[in-house]
């Protein structure tokens, strides 16, 4: 019985039981090749830089399960990250304040694009075009030249093993009580990214509105005759989106205590973001995959480029090199055309 | 994802202890070693000083945004460098990536090559901030980290660039001499401006305008922005002479073939005229200088790099250092311009001359860097 369970989970998840299987593959020979590879610092290193990127794919995941894109979501961590630059300092309840705030203002984002797209009726990909220019644009009103003062505790806190973070609050005795012992080397961005994937996402997941989502993906005219809130959905989708960008774009204004509307980095964020939902098994016609197969996609699309550190390859070629391997990462998802018993299949 | 937090945190080692002394350089005072290539920016620049470290060392270059020709060719010159007998033997293991323009990326790169063991990391920063973490982790490993070009807004960290000012200011500068030993004392000035918001063009125009104010003379400056590229410039200096018909001279703070060209194509006559360092440019003045195009040309060399690495290994090897070197300016104007020398016929247009930094040992000449394959580091 229980093999039977895991064999249908299998054929229902193939997109992302090959993404987890190329990560841990990637990632572990990743690690064999450095030379202090299986360590608490090569881990910290590689956390803090997935977790923006991380957090923007969870973003990126909700509007292609709908069949659409979110070409705003780098924007909106850009505008994020710089609304957290000016809040996010003082004391404790400032800060925790203004983390608030930023959270906030990403949401509320995501839920004007759900409007506009659902009251609108505009495409989901040309609306957040439009709001995603609307959103640099805000992100140089608020901060016109890099800077910002964002905490420097939080920064070293946040940006470390969960022992530096007990032992920066003085928590936990200083981070060696007995309790903290097993996760006292667990970079702090990794429980980050778990935690909202956990607490956020696998709740909505299984609500009916998050069910919804899927529904519309796969066949929005049957969900819409089967009386599910298609409206409520959609619009909790896009809102959904905002709060992801808003939390990768904190984690972007603490990781670098400052905020840069930079806005080629928007842009090479949002493209990624697809990347990394792709490469989690999320079909891009709607309706498959999760934001835990995203968060997976962005981890591959991370540790692919660890590598050029590692080994000795033609800077100029690099860039060459890393389209190549991610063109061959996402083909992977292609192999289901090859069992496919009926052409018709191809079409879903 | 979970397999792997587990066998991440079991086979974890107690590497990034908090409770480590922080190290990194110790600020003294004055002068630094070699002063005639490692310049303090000012009279106010703090010296630094690292524990001296048993070589040879190893190096990275961290490279953002790749794409033009200037990081191209910058690349090519560190790696040419790090062959140059002058260092090679003080080099264990040199790499270069570019992240392209991604903080995040850019920084775990530097932490990552911290991680490996690296001794000094040489970058040129995608931001003029957050680089507070990287520094800190330098610092307690004893890792110099050298950003140059694009510095940053800090001064914890060693960096190299040229002032921006005077290079402006020399600009101006020799444009007014050109311009009085014709007989002139005012007149209309063409300034062709660079990349809208940055620091550097901001700098150089504030040099400009500082030295044509203090002149006395009735300047009429018009201003048209061209973005340092050839392209670009070209077609606002050509709309600019449609509008204003002559100019008695020329300022241009990058794209200055382009500028040029536009002058040809508009059959304007040849003034005095300030620009970058490209090869193209340099082809130009040497053609006509004699018709009335008498330039000057000063440059954001890409052999900043090179400096940069330098100036690392000189850290690492316990000397005395500025915390902001100012690398001299690389000038050369009509009368000193040689075929071979200073600019090659046979090159590209769009490759910058200036790579020597003859008072640093930095002699890496043109052809040489255009000739460094990528089969020959290997």
């Amino acid at each position: 019985m229980r093999g039977t369970n895991l064999k249908r989970w299998l054929l229902q998840n193939v997109g992302f039981g090959t993404a987890l299987l190329l990560l841990a593959v990637l990632y572990i020979s990743y690690n064999m090749m450095h030379p202090r590879g299986f360590s608490s610092a090569v881990a910290v290193q590689n956390a803090n830089e997935t977790a923006a990127i991380a957090f923007v794919a969870m973003a990126q995941t909700l509007p292609v399960l709908l069949g659409g894109l979110d070409l705003s979501v780098g924007a909106v961590m850009t505008l994020t990250s710089c609304i957290a630059s000016h809040l996010v300092s003082g004391s404790p309840a400032q800060i925790l304040l203004g983390m608030v705030l930023t959270l906030l203002s990403g949401t509320a984002f995501g839920l004007m694009n759900g409007l506009i797209v659902v009251y609108g009726r505009i495409q989901p990909i040309i609306a957040t075009l439009a709001t995603g220019a609307v959103a640099v644009g805000l992100a140089l009103l608020v901060r016109p030249k890099p800077g910002g003062d964002v905490d420097g505790d939080l920064n070293w806190a946040l940006t470390n093993s969960v022992f530096d973070f007990a032992d920066t609050y003085g928590l936990a005795d200083g981070g060696n009580a007995w309790w903290l012992r097993p996760i006292a080397n667990v970079p702090v961005p990794v429980i980050l990214v778990a935690l909202i994937a956990i607490l956020v996402w696998v709740p909505f997941r299984r609500s009916v509105t998050g069910r919804t989502v899927y529904a519309i993906g796969s066949a929005e005219g049957p969900a819409f005759m089967s009386g599910l809130p298609i409206h409520r959905a959609k619009i909790a989708a896009f809102t959904m989106g905002g709060f992801f960008a808003a939390c990768g774009g904190l984690y972007l204004a603490i990781q670098t205590s400052s905020g840069n509307a930079d806005i080629q980095q928007a842009g090479a964020y949002t493209l990624n973001s697809i990347a990394a939902v792709v490469l989690g098994g999320t079909s891009l016609l709607g309706g498959i995959g999760s934001a835990i197969g995203s968060i997976v996609g962005a981890m591959i699309l991370r540790v692919i480029s660890f590598y050029f550190r590692i080994l000795d390859i033609d800077p100029l070629l690099q860039p060459l090199i890393e389209g190549v391997v991610l063109l061959v990462a996402v083909s992977f998802g292609a192999f289901r055309t090859l069992r496919v018993k009926n052409k018709l299949d191809l079409f879903r | 994802m979970k397999a792997l937090l587990k066998l991440s945190t079991a086979v974890a080692v107690f590497a990034l202890s908090a409770h480590m002394a922080l190290a990194g350089p110790k600020a003294v005072s004055g002068p630094g070693a070699d002063p005639q290539c490692f310049k303090p920016w000012s009279n106010e620049t703090k010296f630094f000083q690292w524990d001296a470290k048993p070589g040879p060392y190893r190096i990275a270059v961290v490279n953002g945004f790749v794409g033009n020709t200037w990081r191209i060719q910058m690349i090519k010159t560190a790696k040419a460098f790090a062959e140059d007998p002058a260092i090679k033997d003080k080099i264990k293991e040199f790499k270069v990536v570019s992240t392209g323009t991604d903080a995040p990326a850019q920084l775990g790169a530097i932490e990552d090559f911290i991680n490996q063991g690296f001794d000094a990391i040489v970058t040129i920063a995608v931001s003029p901030d957050g680089f507070d973490r990287v520094i800190r982790l330098a610092d307690k490993n004893n890792v110099v980290i050298v950003p140059f070009d694009n510095v940053l807004d800090t001064d914890k960290v060693m960096q190299v660039n040229e002032d921006q000012l005077a290079m402006g200011r020399t600009w101006a500068e020799f444009v007014l001499k050109e311009l009085k030993a014709e007989g002139k004392t005012s007149g209309k000035i063409l300034e062709v401006r660079g990349l809208p918001g940055n620091s550097v063009d901001r700098d150089r125009s504030i040099g400009i305008h500082e030295v044509l104010d203090a002149s006395g003379g009735n300047w009429e400056v018009i201003q048209v922005v061209g973005n340092w590229d050839d392209g670009t410039a070209q077609k606002v200096s050509a709309d600019a002479i449609a509008v204003h018909g002559k100019f008695d001279a020329v300022i241009a703070q990058g794209g200055t073939t382009g500028v040029v060209q536009a002058l040809l194509d508009a059959e304007h006559p040849m003034v005095p005229i300030a620009g970058e360092s490209e090869n193209g440019y340099r082809k130009l003045v040497a053609k006509y200088a004699d018709k009335g195009l008498k330039g000057i040309s000063i440059g954001q060399s890409p052999g900043l790099v090179a400096i940069s690495m330098k100036a690392a290994i000189s850290a690492l090897e316990g000397n005395v250092m500025p915390q902001l070197i100012s690398v001299p300016l690389p000038v050369a104007d009509y009368t000193e311009l040689k075929d071979g020398v200073n600019y090659w016929t046979d090159l590209p247009d769009n490759f910058f001359t200036v790579n020597e930094f003859p008072p640093c040992g930095v002699n890496i000449s043109g052809p040489a860097i255009m000739s460094q394959s990528e089969a020959d580091v290997k």
